[in-house]
C-alpha cells in the first residue's frame, strides 16, 4: 500500500557555507579545527506527518513556508539532515514545467526522455506517446528542437507528458497551466483525471478555492511547521479568517 | 550495516538497473553535441587527425622513430588520454550539468554519473574507430593476442567509471576541483608516455621510475601493447593498473558516503 511517512523531520539549507564553499576555505576551516559559522535556514521543524493510500491532502502557507521544500522532501530530491522519511509506493513529482528539456532535442525526443525520467517503461511510452502528441496540440512543431518553442509551448509538451504518467503518489506544486483559456480548460480536466487515478496526491496551492474539490484534507504550513492539519473545509475557513486577522 | 549505508547501496543498485534511462540520456547527449554542425561525429575524427598528424610529424622526426609505429602509438594514446580526461575534468560536471533533473526528479543521483559515463565512452569508443583506420592504414598486425586488448579496455572503462563518480561528487561541491584535475592531468600527460615512446626512458637508470612508476602508463598500456604489439602487456602492468581499480573503488566508496546526501544542496 503507497504510504508517505515524515517522522521529526528537520531540514535545512547551509546558505553561504555550502553553497559558496570553495576549497580553500575549506582548508582554512580544516586548518582551524572549527568550523565557521554557517549560516543556516531552517526549512522543516521537528515535522511529522503520515498519508495513507487514498487520501488528497492540500497544502497551503505563504511563500517560504515551506510546501516546496516538503514536497521535494517526500519525493526523495532532499534527504533531511534530522529525521526519518520513508515512502512507499512510486512517486512522480510535478514541480515545474520549464526546465528539464534537452533544447537540442526534438519535441518528440523530449516527450521521451521526460516520459523515461517520471517512470514510463518504454513500451508504456510506445503506447502512449500518440495520446501525449495529440493532447500537447503541438503538431507539426514535435519535429523541430524545443530551442524554437515559446514558453506556452514548453509548457504544454511537458504538461502533456507529465500527465500521461500513472502514478502511485502524485506530488503537485501550484501547477495550474499557464496557455491560452482552451488550453487551461483541457488541461484542468487532464489535471483532474491523473488525481483521480494517482492512490495518494499532495497538492500545493495557492488557490483556496480549488482546494476543496480535489482535497480531503489540508495541512497548512507556517515557517517549516505544521499548523494545521485536518479536513479541508475546516482548515480553510481558520486559514482564511487568520490571514484576515493578521 | 548503518541504515544510511543501506539506503546508499539501494540507490546504486537502483540507478545501475535503470539501464534505460541512463543510457538513453547519454547516447541523447553524445548525438545532440554534433546535431547542429556540418561535420557531425566527424569532429571526432578531424580532431584526432589534425593532433596526430601535426605531434606525429614532429615527434617522430625529433625523437627518431618509424612514422609506422610511432602513428599508431600516438593514435591510440591521444584516445585513451581524452578518455581519462574527460573522466576526470569534465566528470567533475556530471552533477552539475544535470542539476535541472536532479532537483525536479526523484531518480538516485547516481543516475546522472552513468549517463556522463555513457556519453564520454561512446565518444571513446567511435575515436577507436580512427585508430582501426590508421591500423590498417600502417599494417599494425593484427593477431589473436590482440583480443588481450578486450580485459585492457574493461579496465580503463571502469577506470573512467570511477574517476566520473569521484569527480563529480568532489566538484559538486569544490567548484575548484574541476581546475585542480584539468591542471594535474596536463602534468601527467607530460610525464607519461603518450606523445613520446616508453622505450627511449626505460633503459636509463636516471629515468626510468618516470615510466615504471606512473600509474597511468600501466593503465595506457592494458589497452596499448595488445592493439600495438598483438600480445598481452606485462603482468607488472596489470597488476598496476588493478592496483589504481582498488584504490579508485576505495576513495569513490569514502567520496559517495561522506558527500552523498549533500550533492542536491550544494547544486
Amino acid at each position: 500500500m503507497p504510504h508517505i511517512e515524515l517522522d521529526h523531520v528537520d531540514l535545512e539549507f547551509r546558505v553561504g557555507a555550502e553553497r559558496h564553499t570553495t576549497l580553500q576555505t575549506a582548508l582554512w576551516r580544516g586548518l582551524r579545527r572549527h568550523r565557521a559559522e554557517a549560516r543556516t535556514v531552517r526549512a522543516l521543524k521537528d515535522l511529522s506527518l503520515t498519508i495513507k493510500s487514498g487520501e488528497r491532502v492540500g497544502l497551503i502557507g505563504h511563500n517560504g513556508a515551506g510546501k516546496s521544500t516538503l514536497l521535494k522532501t517526500m519525493a526523495g530530491i532532499y534527504p533531511p539532515q534530522r529525521g526519518r522519511v520513508s515512502i512507499e509506493g512510486h512517486v512522480c513529482p510535478l514541480f515545474e514545467f520549464v526546465t528539464g528539456f534537452e533544447m537540442e532535442a526534438t519535441g518528440w525526443e523530449n516527450i521521451r526522455t521526460r516520459a523515461l525520467l517520471l517512470g514510463m517503461s518504454p513500451k508504456e511510452i510506445d503506447k502512449k506517446i500518440d495520446g501525449i502528441a495529440a493532447f500537447s496540440n503541438l503538431g507539426e512543431f514535435l519535429d523541430i528542437p524545443v530551442r524554437h518553442y515559446s514558453t506556452g509551448m514548453f509548457v504544454r509538451l511537458a504538461f502533456a507528458t507529465s500527465t500521461a504518467v500513472d502514478p502511485q503518489i502524485l506530488l503537485l506544486d501550484e501547477v495550474m497551466a499557464a496557455g491560452d483559456a482552451a488550453f487551461i480548460e483541457s488541461a484542468r480536466q487532464r489535471m483532474n483525471e491523473l488525481m483521480l487515478r494517482a492512490s495518494i496526491v499532495v497538492f500545493a496551492s495557492h488557490s483556496l478555492d480549488v482546494l476543496p474539490s480535489f482535497c480531503d484534507r489540508t495541512i497548512v504550513l507556517k515557517e517549516g511547521r505544521i499548523v494545521a492539519d485536518g479536513p479541508t473545509a475546516d482548515v480553510v475557513r481558520t486559514y482564511v479568517q487568520d490571514s484576515r486577522l493578521s | 550495516m548503518k541504515p544510511e549505508t543501506e539506503r546508499t547501496i539501494r540507490d546504486v543498485v537502483r540507478a545501475v538497473g535503470l539501464w534505460h534511462i541512463w543510457g538513453r540520456l547519454g547516447w541523447q547527449d553524445v548525438r545532440l553535441k554534433f546535431r547542429r554542425s556540418a561535420v557531425g561525429v566527424g569532429w571526432i575524427f578531424v580532431n584526432l587527425a589534425v593532433l596526430v598528424a601535426s605531434i606525429g610529424f614532429i615527434y617522430a622526426n625529433l625523437l627518431g622513430q618509424d612514422t609506422r609505429q610511432f602513428i599508431p602509438y600516438l593514435t591510440i594514446g591521444m584516445i585513451l588520454w581524452g578518455y581519462l580526461t574527460s573522466s576526470t575534468v569534465d566528470g567533475g560536471n556530471a552533477f552539475v550539468h544535470s542539476e535541472g533533473y536532479i532537483k525536479q526528479i526523484s531518480l538516485p543521483i547516481y543516475v546522472y554519473i552513468l549517463r556522463f559515463f555513457v556519453s564520454i565512452s561512446v565518444t571513446t569508443l567511435i575515436a577507436m574507430l580512427a585508430y582501426v583506420i590508421v591500423a590498417i592504414v600502417y599494417a599494425v598486425p593484427f593477431r589473436a593476442g590482440t583480443l588481450f586488448v578486450l580485459p585492457g579496455l574493461v579496465m580503463v572503462m571502469t577506470a573512467s567509471l570511477l574517476l566520473v563518480t569521484i569527480f563529480a561528487h568532489l566538484n559538486a561541491r569544490f567548484r575548484d576541483i574541476a581546475h585542480l584535475a584539468s591542471v594535474g592531468m596536463q602534468v601527467l600527460f607530460y610525464v607519461t608516455p603518450v606523445i613520446f615512446p616508453a622505450e627511449l626512458l626505460r633503459p636509463r637508470a636516471d629515468l626510468s621510475f618516470v615510466v615504471n612508476l606512473n600509474p597511468m602508463f600501466h593503465l595506457l598500456e592494458v589497452v596499448r601493447r595488445p592493439l600495438l604489439g598483438g600480445v598481452a602487456a606485462e603482468g607488472a602492468s596489470y597488476a598496476a593498473a588493478g592496483a589504481i581499480l582498488v584504490v579508485l573503488a576505495a576513495v569513490a566508496a569514502v567520496v559517495i558516503a561522506t558527500n552523498q546526501r549533500r550533492i542536491v544542496y550544494s547544486l
